[in-house]
């Protein structure tokens, strides 16, 4: 008890230290405690709620959500929003959450979690609620494949057993099956028949039924392997939902939920069918955490795309967007290419994804790109699509491959000629995909296309620089068209 | 017509793999690509065939595909020493060998070629890494050869130095302990290396399609090899 005692104390002068320089997302508070007392998690005196947000897509911006929901409510909560989604993250978010004597000082902590990792902190914090958003295919590097990652999730539940409650997704084949012989209670959430049209992915992250091997079919399919599945030769299907999305209506922007026969309808925080599902999680976790559906209703009105995910420039008529893609994340960089596609405006699509943080281990360079559909992109709507990096010949290779017609691929090893190739008329919007981490760089590169824009029309391409704080806090993580003159 | 099985598509194609096949297959007209589900039985198993592909898999599938080939393991070896082509590439190389052995347990393979393999999922981290090697056949034909593997388990065995198919250069071979890369056996090509192994070595594209006896020209050559030439000198600049 010593030990932990001198772990919290460190790590909460470390804290106090960082929060005094303006550093109070450095998750090393976090780290160090976890170093002197390897049992910290364990130790760690928990919030009344604790909930612990995990899955392959989805668990930023539905963490995201249900946060700012429980600030609304007036609720003190740790997140560990700044992205450290593993122990040294959850150890400086909890350690916050207590006073230097373990005594809880805060209502709630809402954990994003790495679903990898999960097992070994979630057995010591023991969450009242476990939401898996999905399992889809990720960065076979450090993810390997989704069986993988259903394997490491349910070791989680394993340890857990009755200690939490299992939130997951109907909709998908892989993760709804997790936790079903653990003894942990389980709540479905799901949709119906939403009528998506969802383009074929060439590559599936599950085909046949775990059960019998036989060909898993679909009534309809949402996005990837997520719908209303069902095994044509024994009984492996859709759970039963206590959280079912009878309709949703994406151009309208909004979902009808019904709970136990009871139905009420909510905002959606965009036009995509994975925000949907970003709702409906967060609504089905939040509900389970008492909250009311008519309040749950009125806050997701105020609620949209995180900032650092889309942002928007508006100059002479053409929007100018920033659009968080990752891409070694298949299914991720998969479903933003189908989006580039059915957005309907004429677009010109950017790929600012040189796979920078992987120059010096560029293991899956071609993995990703012949799993990702970049068949996807060969639509009227898209009028090029640039490449730069050093990633460029790849990219071109497989553009080529998917049928993308030459003279509308534009690629070069030179980011800084971007600009250049980007049209100033006949376009009404250019997307520049950037690597989620890299969230500067995806700006700048759209900065310096709108820049250019202004110096062609005789405006001060000045202007342009700063126009957006990516980072900036403003309570509801709205993203809105910034428009230069 | 030329005829490659694809043998088990819905299991052997977790990173592209099917892109190997997709890739040759528009290659040329002369090629039929017959795709075999884990519920039928393998065309090799009666006819014969010009080339048989099997790709990277989950460690489950593995062991289902271990058992679906049990039975044809004869097959398999008097089709290897008949001078049929196989690609093998990923962990599903490790279904030739003895065994694979995952921790406590023991998984007898096909027992084809002499060697072993082991599983380390739950004791350490994913090997990623790449690699650079020369590849010579008996006609002195040579390649240099780029290769990713991102894999949970290794193989040993003195089997591999008389009988590889790749003399890495850079990176590492079946094991961080050797430098004697893949399985070369006739015509039996084996490699670690995953997803779509003949985009990133379009020139072996062309050595197998001549193997086939097929015209050597693949689609969009020029960016292909263009493409193949710059990653190789970034890995080498990289990594060497």
């Amino acid at each position: 008890m010593l030990r932990f005692y001198f772990a919290l104390w460190a790590a909460k002068f470390y804290y106090w230290i960082n929060r005094k320089r303006g550093n109070a997302r450095d998750d090393r508070p976090g780290l160090l405690a976890y170093k002197l007392c390897p049992d910290f998690l364990a130790r760690v005196s928990k919030p009344k709620l604790v909930i612990t947000i995990t899955g392959t897509n989805g668990k930023t911006t539905t963490s995201a959500l249900v946060y700012n929901k429980l600030k609304e409510m007036g609720y003190t909560v740790s997140f560990n929003d700044w992205g450290a989604n593993l122990a040294a993250g959850y150890c400086l978010n909890l350690l916050r959450a207590v006073n230097i004597w373990n005594k809880p000082v805060m209502d709630a902590s809402i954990l994003e979690a790495d679903e990898k990792t999960l097992a070994p902190a979630m057995a010591k914090i023991e969450p009242d609620f476990i939401l898996v958003t999905n399992v889809c295919k990720d960065s076979l590097r450090r993810n390997g494949h989704p069986e993988y990652i259903f394997d490491c999730l349910e070791k989680t539940f394993e340890a857990l057993g009755d200690k939490t409650t299992a939130i997951l997704n109907a909709n998908d084949p892989i993760s709804s099956q997790l936790a079903k012989n653990t003894g942990t209670p389980r709540v479905f959430f799901g949709m119906a028949d939403a009528h998506t049209n969802p383009f074929e992915n060439r590559v599936k992250d599950i085909w046949v039924c775990p059960e019998c091997g036989a060909d898993i079919q679909y009534n309809y399919r949402h996005y990837r392997h997520i719908g209303d599945y069902y095994c044509p030769e024994c009984d492996f299907k859709t759970n039963e939902c206590k959280y079912y999305a009878t309709s949703v209506n994406l151009d309208g922007r909004t979902i009808t939920i019904e709970e136990n026969g009871v139905a009420a309808t909510y905002p959606l925080i965009s036009e995509t069918i994975f925000n949907a599902f970003n709702v409906l999680s967060a609504t089905a976790v939040l509900r389970e955490a008492g909250v009311g559906a008519g309040e749950i209703a009125e806050f997701f009105e105020s609620q949209k795309i995180t900032k650092i995910r889309e942002t928007c420039i508006k100059y002479n008529g053409i929007e100018y967007h920033t659009y968080g893609t990752k891409s070694q994340n298949v299914s991720a960089a998969s479903t933003v290419f189908e989006y580039m596609a059915k957005e309907p405006s004429i677009k010109e699509v950017v790929f600012c994804l040189d796979e920078v943080q992987d120059k010096n281990h560029p293991s899956e360079t071609l993995t990703w790109i012949y799993e990702t559909d970049y068949e996807f992109l060969n639509s009227p709507n898209i009028k090029k699509i640039v490449c730069a990096g050093h990633m460029y010949l790849n990219h071109k290779l497989r553009l080529l491959l998917a049928g993308i017609p030459e003279e509308k691929i534009f690629c070069v090893e030179d980011d800084s000629l971007v600009p250049q190739f980007i049209d100033t008329e006949g376009i009404e919007k250019v997307y520049v995909l950037f690597e989620i981490d890299y969230v500067r760089k995806g700006g700048r590169w759209r900065d310096a296309i709108v820049a250019r824009a202004m110096e062609l029309n005789g405006d001060d391409p000045s202007k342009v620089v700063g126009a957006i704080n990516f980072f900036e806090q403003d309570g509801n993580n709205t993203v809105d068209v910034k428009e230069v003159k | 017509m030329k005829r490659i099985e694809f043998l088990y598509p819905e299991f052997c194609n977790i990173y592209a793999e099917s892109y190997n096949m997709e890739y040759l297959g528009r290659c040329s007209s002369e090629l039929e690509i017959l795709n075999t589900r884990h519920t039928d039985t393998p065309v090799f198993a009666n006819e014969d065939v010009d080339m048989i592909y099997l790709g990277c898999l989950s460690e489950r599938k593995q062991e289902q595909v271990i058992e679906l080939l049990r039975p044809y393991k004869a097959r398999i070896e008097e089709l290897i020493e008949k001078g049929t082509i196989f690609l093998i590439t990923g962990n599903s190389v490790e279904i030739f060998g003895n065994e694979i052995r995952d921790e406590d347990r023991i998984i007898p393979a096909l027992g084809i070629f002499d060697f072993h393999s082991v599983r380390y999922m739950n004791s350490a981290e994913r090997h990623n890494s790449q690699y650079v090697g020369k590849f010579v056949d008996e006609d002195g034909f040579e390649l240099t050869m780029l290769g990713h593997r991102s894999q949970f388990s290794f193989a040993y065995g003195d089997f591999f130095e008389a009988n590889k198919f790749i003399d890495i250069e850079i990176g590492i071979g079946m094991n961080p302990n050797t430098k004697a890369e893949g399985i070369r056996r006739n015509n039996f090509f084996a490699t670690y290396s995953l997803g779509p192994y003949l985009i990133m070595n379009p020139l072996f594209a062309k050595y197998l399609l001549r193997k086939l006896g097929l015209d050597d020209t693949i689609e969009f050559e020029a960016e292909a090899v263009e493409a193949y030439e710059y990653r190789k000198a970034e890995l080498i600049a990289t990594l060497g």
